[in-house]
């Protein structure tokens, strides 16, 4: 399991919780939220942190 | 406005939590908040188009890391304080249509070890002294957003729910020596009759004192106080009874069946709980595929619950709807869908 935590533009903290079996069926979640962020209207979310559990 | 008043009749605390009244309410499918947020869509809380888990603080909470303030003053006879805590919402899939029973039994192994993680982590957290999971599922239970998520409540103290069964605990210990929960296993194991699943692990039952007519607990055979006590297999294991219990009470009326879904472990205040047993208790509000089972006034103002059912009978009607889980994995390296973990009790 690995999880990756960002800061949304209000401050509070969201965390991606991936699994290996699924990493090479599935975008990385860090790779969707790049996609994802050009046309939503929220300011660029941060990364802090990146780590497996 | 958002603080703990205290509740001197009960010896409770009771948390206002104002802004919550706001919080979006059964939205259209096309603009659920859960759901990932799609190149050219409308921004959801989850900024990525694909996820697999996902966990985030609530934008409406009850309670928060640093909260206000208490907006009243309180006195000797009303104390107040403020709403310190953690409020998370775990979001199973970024499927708007699945529910936790229609995943995969992967998916809620997945789940499993994530709950881990947030066990392991908010309990950490020196304000918290009790990490609360849970799952509200269905209009009947009032839920407001239909896509498959639970909650995380991180409670700056011992609930008083989970007060009253520490001390039961601890108090039949204290008498016997023994476990209180382990004994409730045991009396159900011997008795067989309202064991519903059951695997190498973790045993499901309506338990003979049931308050709802189909009250489902799971409990560890092995005793265990929390989620990070179990061993990666033990984690399967639970993964696997929990998609037969909730698979078997879709089967059993033939809808996506409601229910409060509660995991009680040790509090995380610091203390020893070695007495204690982990397990998980379903409150499902149906006792029948249309009527609801009220808590009225025996219930709500008594805290007597009344059951119009028998446990033992319950537990057989749905027994009868319990099915081998199967893992891909085995699928696909077997070739035939032959489950490993929790078959339907012989």
């Amino acid at each position: 399991m690995q999880r990756r935590q960002i800061t949304l533009p209000d401050g509070r903290y969201l965390i991606f919780y991936t699994f290996a079996e699924t990493a090479a069926d599935e975008p990385r979640a860090a790779d969707a939220l790049e996609r994802a962020a050009e046309p939503a209207p929220q300011p660029q979310t941060q990364a802090e942190e990146e780590r497996h559990v | 406005m958002s603080e703990l008043r205290w509740h001197p009749l009960l010896g409770e605390w009771v948390a206002t939590a104002t802004h919550r009244q706001e919080r979006t309410f059964l939205p259209p499918a096309d603009f659920c908040p859960l759901c990932p947020t799609k190149p050219g869509g409308f921004p959801t809380e989850i900024p990525a188009a694909t996820y697999d888990i996902v966990v985030f603080e609530n934008r409406f909470p009850s309670l928060r890391p640093d909260p206000p303030a208490p907006a009243v003053a309180g006195t000797e006879l009303y104390p107040v304080r403020p709403g310190q805590g953690e409020c998370e919402v775990i979001v199973y899939t970024p499927n708007h249509q699945a529910t936790l029973a229609t995943e995969p039994v992967e998916q809620i192994d997945k789940l499993v070890q994530v709950w881990t993680d947030r066990f392991a982590e908010l309990g950490a957290r020196a304000y918290i002294d009790y990490v609360f999971i849970f799952e509200n599922k269905g209009e009947a239970i009032g839920v407001t957003l239909h896509h498959p998520h639970g909650q995380i409540y991180g409670y700056p103290f011992v609930p008083p729910r989970v007060q009253r069964e520490l001390e039961q605990a601890h108090a039949h210990h204290a008498q016997t020596g023994r476990c209180l929960l382990c004994d409730i296993i045991g009396a159900e194991q011997l008795d067989g009759q309202r064991i519903v699943a059951a695997n190498d692990s973790f045993v499901a039952y309506i338990p003979f004192f049931a308050r709802y007519p189909y009250e489902v607990h799971i409990s560890s055979t092995r005793h265990l106080q929390a989620l990070t006590d179990m061993s990666r297999d033990e984690q399967r294991a639970l993964a696997a009874i929990i998609k037969q219990i909730i698979s078997a009470y879709d089967r059993l009326f033939d809808i996506s069946f409601p229910y409060m879904m509660v995991l009680h472990q040790r509090p995380t205040d610091g203390r020893a709980y070695a007495y204690y047993h982990f397990h998980i208790e379903f409150y499902p509000p149906l006792r029948t595929q249309t009527k609801l089972k009220y808590l009225a006034g025996s219930e709500t103002g008594a805290g007597m619950f009344i059951n119009d059912t028998l446990a033992e009978e319950k537990a057989a009607e749905l027994r009868g709807h319990v099915q081998p889980v199967v893992w891909q994995a085995e699928t696909a390296n077997n070739g035939a869908g032959q489950g490993h973990e929790g078959g339907e009790r012989q």
